[in-house]
């Protein structure tokens, strides 16, 4: 398949990607190598679900498949789970007014 | 099942030639009811008249404005023209404003046997159905005794959607469904996907590989207009999209949804793009379909545009099919496969277990021809066979008329 | 053509019927299990659980899915209130797992409304087959219960009527609407309550249709509804064009004399026991009797100068026609002629039906369920 498979639990879909998604549900605490430093899981996160590679601030965005597929919306460690509740979208947002489209 | 690549060097299947164009699929008699008015009447009509008779409930008015009823008519005629039918049954109340002839009309110019029912004329629900019974079984007899000759791979024209996404939908069963495409395209068929919002977040990517500049430019217009759809009912589209469901399966935004939803199309260009339910041309490589995300309507989208087989990819497990067209579940998620077994034709999930994409998109092209030629799926062994016209509604058809 | 002021030899608070008591005091008139796909995707499984069950129907729709704010609302809203109506003993939802309006979440909140409710999903029951399995077990256990729903007798002016005319044709604005406004101001003169519909023909009257209510805020409200009316789906644009250049007094006649009392949303159910109720929906007669159903109508009158025959899975409806070439063409699909029935006629044939008798729809048995939506889909 395309991507790969980072510690047996998280396969990385491109290089640039600062997340992985888990083809397990995988528990906290479990290891995962990347750029010779060892990531360790602060959580336990679900099966399909994604994990932190990187250090994330408010703001940055969050990378899979090598596109930009939001914006971390709390600081995020590495390990940590990526989904809904530090993570959001940058389109489709007709609540916020005065959005700024990029199409 | 006739999947014949040796003797001719050509990929071929078992299908129904029709006096004109591309062979089909499956070969039914379709009921088609003009307005919400009839719709009972034709389910009833085809439950009645065996089990090549098809119905196609909508829930369309007796009177809508211009652009929603050129829409609808489209999408009827576009039903009746399907390689898959072979005759077809108008069945109106009689007081539409909807043009059933204009309908018929484009059918029989296909040289398809066609005739309409009038509720009014025939005197009521009762004697409607029975007449229509009648009528219906007659049209079958004029076509049942066609048998499945080998037609040439590229008459083919491939939709491929998905529905109940996760996270394994980007990875697993879209893009063996896109390698699937990508064989049928090099076989000279036509492959076609569409859900034009799940391209948000990934447009740029689908614009690059648009043949030309005007295309593109066409393209991105179409995902600006449906995601301006949010901005008109004043809410996020997230509550749409993602789905609750998509969201339970790892999907967090639309972008994340997006970029795995396109690559279910393959990675040859893209040639061409068209309206809700336009005629799909046939032999022509990968043409977009612009559509809602919503899958049934999405699905009737492209089966009225020609499609004859479709591919719907799941990750939670969608168990929809369509009354025309074969609907070919694929699932990457290995506890869907399990779980939903008796509702799924193929699990994809051992790409995640390493299998080359290439490999198992080689898998499910078999499947398509051997579907193609006459091989049940999970949802016609069960009719399970939902149908929906997209509507145009008013702040979209004010939108049309401030851009026309 | 009788007057409200008329002497009539049939009054309905004398008449009488026997219907279900449910544990509201809502009355029914028919006994069912209401088996209802959350979602599209799960609408044929629903259609085969209530096939497979005595005393079940089901409602299925186009819905649930790629339906967001107030689009989803209003199907979540209809959905509940449904299972509320008068004519429904219990409820079965099916969803399929992964859709926006969760099966799970609408049963439970329907138990809270103390109605008997079961609920069965696709995906989590392991596939159709599996969720039609369940889901016949589960509705045939709340059938029996059913059967066992307490019955008494009523005054017919216990009914709660709803009232839809689906055209502005000639006859139904010359015969059927006066026949039946003269209908519904008998009923509510006898202490009944009425739901009529159809608000798109408002829009162009916003300013004069304050004058239906006698109180202030019913008729603020229904002005709001007329202003609205103006941003309305499908084909209701075309009644709205037509009504435009007829006067108030025309459009409205079906609903009788009285005021209206409340107006309520799309979906909603009726707050009054007694009066004119109006709820906004269009005047297709497919989605107009599903609002009149969930505001709380046992019994249907519809008025339809096209002689559009289907019926609805939860309340019986009376087809009233006063178009010559309708009232013969579909004389099996419509239960009154207008140009030679009275107010006495109408009365009388909706006792019977309230009381058992089938309506044309009843004994052809084809309904249509569909729900109005607001937006797009997406």
């Amino acid at each position: 398949m395309k991507g790969k498979i980072l510690g047996n639990v998280g396969l990385r879909m491109s290089r640039a990607d600062n997340v992985v998604t888990a083809i397990n549900d995988v528990d906290a605490g479990t290891a995962i190598e990347y750029n010779g430093d060892e990531i360790e899981l602060r959580e336990s996160v679900p099966f399909g679900h994604k994990i932190a590679l990187a250090k994330l601030r408010p703001g940055d965005e969050v990378l899979k498949y090598g596109e930009i597929i939001g914006q971390a919306t709390e600081h995020i460690e590495p390990g940590e789970w990526v989904h809904t509740h530090n993570c959001k979208s940058t389109r489709g947002r007709g609540d916020i007014e005065d959005e700024t489209e990029e199409t | 099942m006739i999947v014949d690549r040796v003797t001719s060097g050509m990929t071929t299947f078992a299908g129904f030639d029709r006096p004109s164009g591309p062979a089909g699929v499956r070969n039914y008699v379709a009921v088609l009811p003009l307005s919400v008015a009839a719709s009972a009447v034709a389910d009833a009509i085809a439950d009645r008249a065996g089990e090549n008779v098809h119905s196609t409930p909508h829930q369309m008015g007796t009177d809508p404005p211009k652009p929603a009823r050129e829409q609808i008519e489209r999408t009827l005629a576009g039903i009746g023209t399907n390689p898959n039918v072979g005759a077809t049954l108008v069945v109106e109340l009689g007081t539409e404003s909807m043009d059933s002839d204009a309908v018929a009309d484009t059918i029989a110019a296909a040289d398809r046997p066609v005739e309409v029912i009038n509720i009014r004329e025939c005197g009521g629900t009762s004697a409607s159905v029975e007449a229509g019974v009648e009528t219906a079984e007659r049209l079958w007899g004029g076509i049942a005794s066609l048998k499945r000759t080998e037609q040439d791979a590229s008459e083919l024209v491939f939709g491929v959607e998905c529905g109940g996404s996760d996270a394994t939908s980007g990875i697993a069963s879209n893009p063996v469904v896109g390698a699937a495409c990508d064989r049928l395209v090099e076989d000279g068929g036509t492959a076609s996907f569409s859900e034009t919002p799940e391209f948000i977040g990934a447009e740029h990517i689908l614009a690059d590989r648009c043949q030309d500049d005007d295309l593109a430019e066409r393209l991105l217009e179409r995902v600006e207009f449906r995601e301006s759809a949010a901005q008109l009912m004043g809410v996020d589209l997230r509550g749409a999209q993602p789905s609750p469901g998509n969201q339970e399966g790892g999907l967090t935004t639309i972008e994340e949804k997006s970029l795995g939803a396109i690559v279910k199309g393959g990675t040859t260009p893209i040639r061409g793009l068209v309206d809700y339910a336009e005629s799909l041309p046939v032999g022509e490589g990968l043409v977009l379909m612009d559509t809602p995300g919503y899958d049934i309507e999405s699905v009737v989208g492209k089966v009225a545009g020609g499609a004859q087989v479709i591919a719907f990819t799941t990750g939670r497990g969608s168990t929809t099919g369509n009354p025309i067209a074969p609907v070919i579940k694929v699932t990457g998620n290995p506890e869907t496969a399990e779980l939903l077994s008796s509702n799924m034709d193929i699990d994809v999930s051992t790409v995640l277990d390493g299998e080359p994409i290439a490999s198992v998109g080689d898998r499910v092209y078999d499947l398509l021809l051997n579907v193609a030629s006459g091989q049940r799926t999970a949802a016609e062994r069960r009719r399970l066979e939902e149908f929906a016209i997209n509507e145009l509604q008013p702040n979209e058809l004010a939108q049309l008329t401030e851009n026309a | 053509m009788s007057s409200a002021t008329d002497n009539r030899s049939v009054d309905p608070s004398e008449l009488t019927f026997v219907g279900y008591r449910r544990n509201d005091a809502a009355i029914g008139v028919r006994n069912n299990v209401l088996v209802m796909p959350s979602v599209i995707c799960s609408h044929i499984v629903a259609d085969r659980i209530a096939d497979t069950t005595e005393n079940a129907v089901s409602v299925p729709h186009d819905h649930g899915c790629g339906q967001i704010g107030s689009d989803h609302e209003q199907t979540e809203r209809t959905m509940i209130n449904l299972s509320q109506n008068p004519n429904v003993a219990g409820t079965t939802v099916v969803g399929l797992g992964c859709e926006h309006l969760q099966s799970d979440d609408l049963a439970a909140t329907i138990a809270e409304q103390d109605r008997p409710v079961c609920e069965t999903e696709i995906q989590a029951a392991g596939g159709s087959e599996a969720c039609i399995q369940e889901g016949s077990e589960a509705t045939t256990e709340l059938a029996e219960t059913a059967a066992a729903s307490e019955r008494s007798e009523n005054v017919l002016s216990e009914l709660v009527v709803g009232v839809v005319s689906s055209d502005v044709d000639p006859s139904t604005r010359d015969v059927t609407d006066p026949l039946v406004g003269d209908l519904v101001t008998s009923l509510i003169e006898a202490g009944g309550h009425v739901i009529v519909t159809g608000t798109e023909r408002l829009a162009a009257h916003s300013d004069t249709v304050g004058r239906r209510a006698d109180d202030d805020q019913a008729a603020a409200a229904l002005k709001a509804v007329a202003d609205r009316s103006t941003a309305r789906p499908g084909n209701v644009r075309n009644i709205a064009h037509r009504a435009a250049d007829l006067p108030l007094d025309s459009l409205t006649r079906a609903w009788g004399d009285a005021s209206v009392d409340e107006v309520i949303q799309y979906g909603e159910q009726a707050a009054v026991a007694q009066g004119l109720t109006l709820v906004d929906a269009p005047s297709r007669f497919e989605e107009a009797a599903t609002a009149l159903a969930t505001a709380g109508a046992s019994v249907i009158i519809h008025v339809t100068a096209d002689g559009i025959p289907t019926g609805h899975p939860v309340v019986p409806v009376l087809k009233i026609t006063g178009d010559r070439e309708t009232a013969s063409a579909l004389a099996t699909d419509i239960d009154i002629d207008a140009r030679t029935a009275d107010v006495d006629d109408v009365i009388r044939r909706l006792a019977a039906v309230a009381g058992g008798d089938r309506t044309a729809a009843e004994r052809h048995g084809l309904t249509k369920f569909a729900i109005s939506r607001i937006g797009p889909s997406l």
